[in-house]
């Protein structure tokens, strides 16, 4: 009998399907991130795969939640194995883990790999990410307005800032210290009205000399405060535009469009990428040097930035942008769900105007710089 | 001998709490605002005053402001209901004015939000019944909608101790000064505020301290520039991980209710050698 049990013990074992496991997956960003993954990437990817299960879990929104993977990452260092086998991070956070070796080059080993082109995959930050990351989405940032207030939308920069000199109290941005989206204007207005080198800002390196060369810019974003109305919040700016107490601000592309699909915010109001372009930002997949279901991990993301639920999932449920290349994701897509998304941003514009941020060290000078010159 | 031992011993958990949960963590506090990549110094403290000199006087001033309407309000509601006249009147106004009380500050805040902007509903409202037309509303999202904020919030708080005190006061001189012909206003402020000021004093401090420490009324109302102290600490290690400024800004807002403190307890002590 005993043996019976064991040897009908050790049959289980060997006839259970070898992959069946749980991949663990952790995500950086707020709770819908959790539920995309759990809610309707998990559901698709366990029937496709018996027997294997996803488990995600969020770390928090913004940059504190990668930088808590990071965290992680680092505790974990020295041991064998990592407790994740897929993680999600914001792009300001991935050079660091490239750098610290904690990642797995794993973009040529999966199908989906050829299917971005775009520097995104390569740069992140000023640092050679090549291999390490495949985009899972990317946000942009845009200025939307009213067309019933704004007929004729400024193009640039300089256009914006004498539309708001005309029409003063009519620009709403959130400030640098209510959220993401007027961090991306000032940014923008950086790599506008800056007397440095742009392309240095976003690629490196770090040089002390250059972050002195944005006094006459801050000078002039100052005299543009005082005609700009500041808004609580990248939400704020939203709620406003839509009570029509603002007809211009920028704001998150999935966030607007989000709004707008809820009723939250008028149909008719539209959205403009600005010259010189303002900065967005991908999320990236990675996947750990010592993953526990390395074969599982590239499968899964293979599945997750696979055409079809880029289309379904990144695109039609979310309003982000694709992370692989939009070509491909087009042929998935009907085309209303195209047009809504490119209607007013076009691919051209992306090409052209969708910036990343600055480098981190950068990015933080350009803070301080703004406090101390703006807001003081 | 052994006594006083066990006495000790007895104390010894709650020392203990005391010690790792509030003391250990406000000295690393303390020595973090001195902590620069120099090494010790007062580096931080000269950023603070370079960035936020503005902000410190702006927290002060509205914490301030809002201490001094707060205790009119909860005066005037206080003194109303210990001299009202008309008892209908005192229990309504005793049955509404504690509601805020029940109110977390960052709902205050959320409601305050869409309810005091320039096309919020108390301007449509106000709008509606031709008291304003569209153009002449503006919106009250700034320093204003903070101290509204902390006023509507605090006031049944402070008013709350104080009618307590007022409750509890001999009757009988009230009634002497009314006996005599002193009109009810007079007997507030020359009879029975005289007699609860120290517990006003106490509701008072207590609330600028709490006012100090809330961040979601200026994150929801106006986190712009300028803003309140909470507002740029949690900037600061949100935004940079800088952890030496945001502490040597908690230090100062320390500073600031310590020093509200320390004028309580040197009146408190006045009063008792007198």
């Amino acid at each position: 009998m005993k043996t019976f049990l064991s040897a009908a013990a050790l049959l289980a074992t060997v006839a259970s399907p070898a992959s069946a496991a749980e991949l663990s997956v952790i995500t950086a960003g707020d709770q819908n991130m959790v539920d995309y993954i759990n809610e309707y990437l998990a559901p698709i990817f366990e029937k496709e795969n018996p027997g294997d299960t996803i488990r995600a879990v969020g770390t928090g929104p913004g940059d504190a939640g990668s930088q808590k993977i990071l965290e992680r990452f680092e505790a974990q260092a020295g041991s064998e194995e990592s407790d994740t086998d897929v993680a999600v991070v914001h792009e300001k956070f991935v050079g660091p883990m490239v750098e610290k070796g904690f990642l797995k080059k794993y973009r040529g080993d999966i199908a989906t790999g050829d299917l971005v082109t775009s520097d995104k995959a390569k740069m992140a930050l000023g640092t050679d990410v090549d291999g390490y990351v495949m985009p899972m989405f990317s946000s942009q940032t845009a200025i939307a307005y009213n067309p019933a207030l704004v007929e004729n939308p400024p193009k640039s920069y300089e256009a914006i800032a004498d539309w708001a000199k005309a029409h003063p109290q009519q620009f709403g941005y959130n400030g640098i210290k209510g959220g993401a989206s007027g961090v991306s204007f000032v940014m923008g207005w950086v790599y506008a009205f800056g007397d440095g080198d742009a392309d240095k800002l976003m690629n490196g390196p770090f040089e002390d000399g250059e972050t002195r060369k944005w006094d006459a810019a801050l000078e002039k974003l100052k005299s543009f405060n005082e005609v700009a109305t500041l808004t609580p919040g990248n939400a704020g700016t939203l709620d406003m535009l839509g009570r029509g107490e603002i007809a211009m601000g920028p704001v998150w592309v999935d966030m607007f469009y989000s709004w707008q699909a809820d009723g939250k915010l008028p149909p008719d109001m539209k959205l403009v990428l600005p010259a010189p372009g303002m900065p967005g930002q991908p999320m990236h997949y990675v996947i750990p040097e010592k993953a526990p279901h390395p074969e599982l991990a590239e499968k899964f993301v293979e599945f997750a930035t696979s055409p079809k639920i880029q289309a379904e999932g990144i695109v039609k449920r979310f309003n982000w942008y694709p992370g692989i290349d939009a070509q491909h994701v087009k042929a998935e897509l009907d085309q209303a769900s195209w047009d809504k998304l490119f209607k007013d941003v076009t691919p051209d514009d992306l090409a052209n105007y969708a910036k990343p941020f600055p480098i981190a060290p950068y990015n933080n000078a350009i803070l301080e710089a703004y406090e101390r010159q703006v807001a003081n | 001998m052994r006594d006083r031992s066990i006495g000790l011993l007895l104390a010894l958990p709650a020392i203990a709490t005391i010690a790792l949960l509030y003391l250990m963590p406000l000295m690393a506090s303390a020595t973090g605002a001195f902590a620069t990549e120099a090494g010790f110094g007062i580096g931080n403290f000269v950023k603070t005053y370079e960035l936020y000199t503005t902000d410190i006087l702006y927290t002060l001033v509205i914490v301030s402001l809002s201490t001094v309407i707060i205790a009119a309000l909860a005066v005037a509601i206080a003194g109303y209901l210990t001299l009202g006249e008309n008892p209908a009147a005192v229990e309504v106004l005793r049955w509404l004015y504690r509601w805020p009380l029940f109110i977390p500050f960052i709902v205050v805040g959320q409601v305050l939000r869409t309810f005091l902007a320039k096309n919020g509903l108390m301007n449509n409202l106000l709008v509606a019944a031709g008291i304003l037309t569209p153009l002449q509303t503006m919106s009250f999202l700034d320093w204003r909608g903070i101290v509204i904020a902390f006023v509507w919030k605090q006031t049944p708080f402070v008013t709350l101790l104080l009618a307590g005190a007022m409750a509890a006061l001999d009757r009988g001189t009230i009634e002497a000064a009314r006996n005599l012909g002193a009109s009810r206003l007079r007997i507030l402020f020359e009879i029975v505020v005289p007699q609860v000021r120290t517990t006003l004093f106490v509701a008072m401090v207590l609330s600028f301290v709490t006012m100090m420490s809330v961040l979601s009324v200026p994150l929801m109302i106006s986190a712009q520039s300028p803003t309140m102290i909470t507002a740029d600490i949690s900037f600061r290690i949100n935004a940079y991980g800088d952890y030496g400024v945001a502490n040597a800004l908690g230090m100062i807002s320390l500073a600031m209710t310590m020093a509200v403190a320390v004028f309580y307890l040197r009146q408190n002590l006045k009063e008792k050698a007198r």
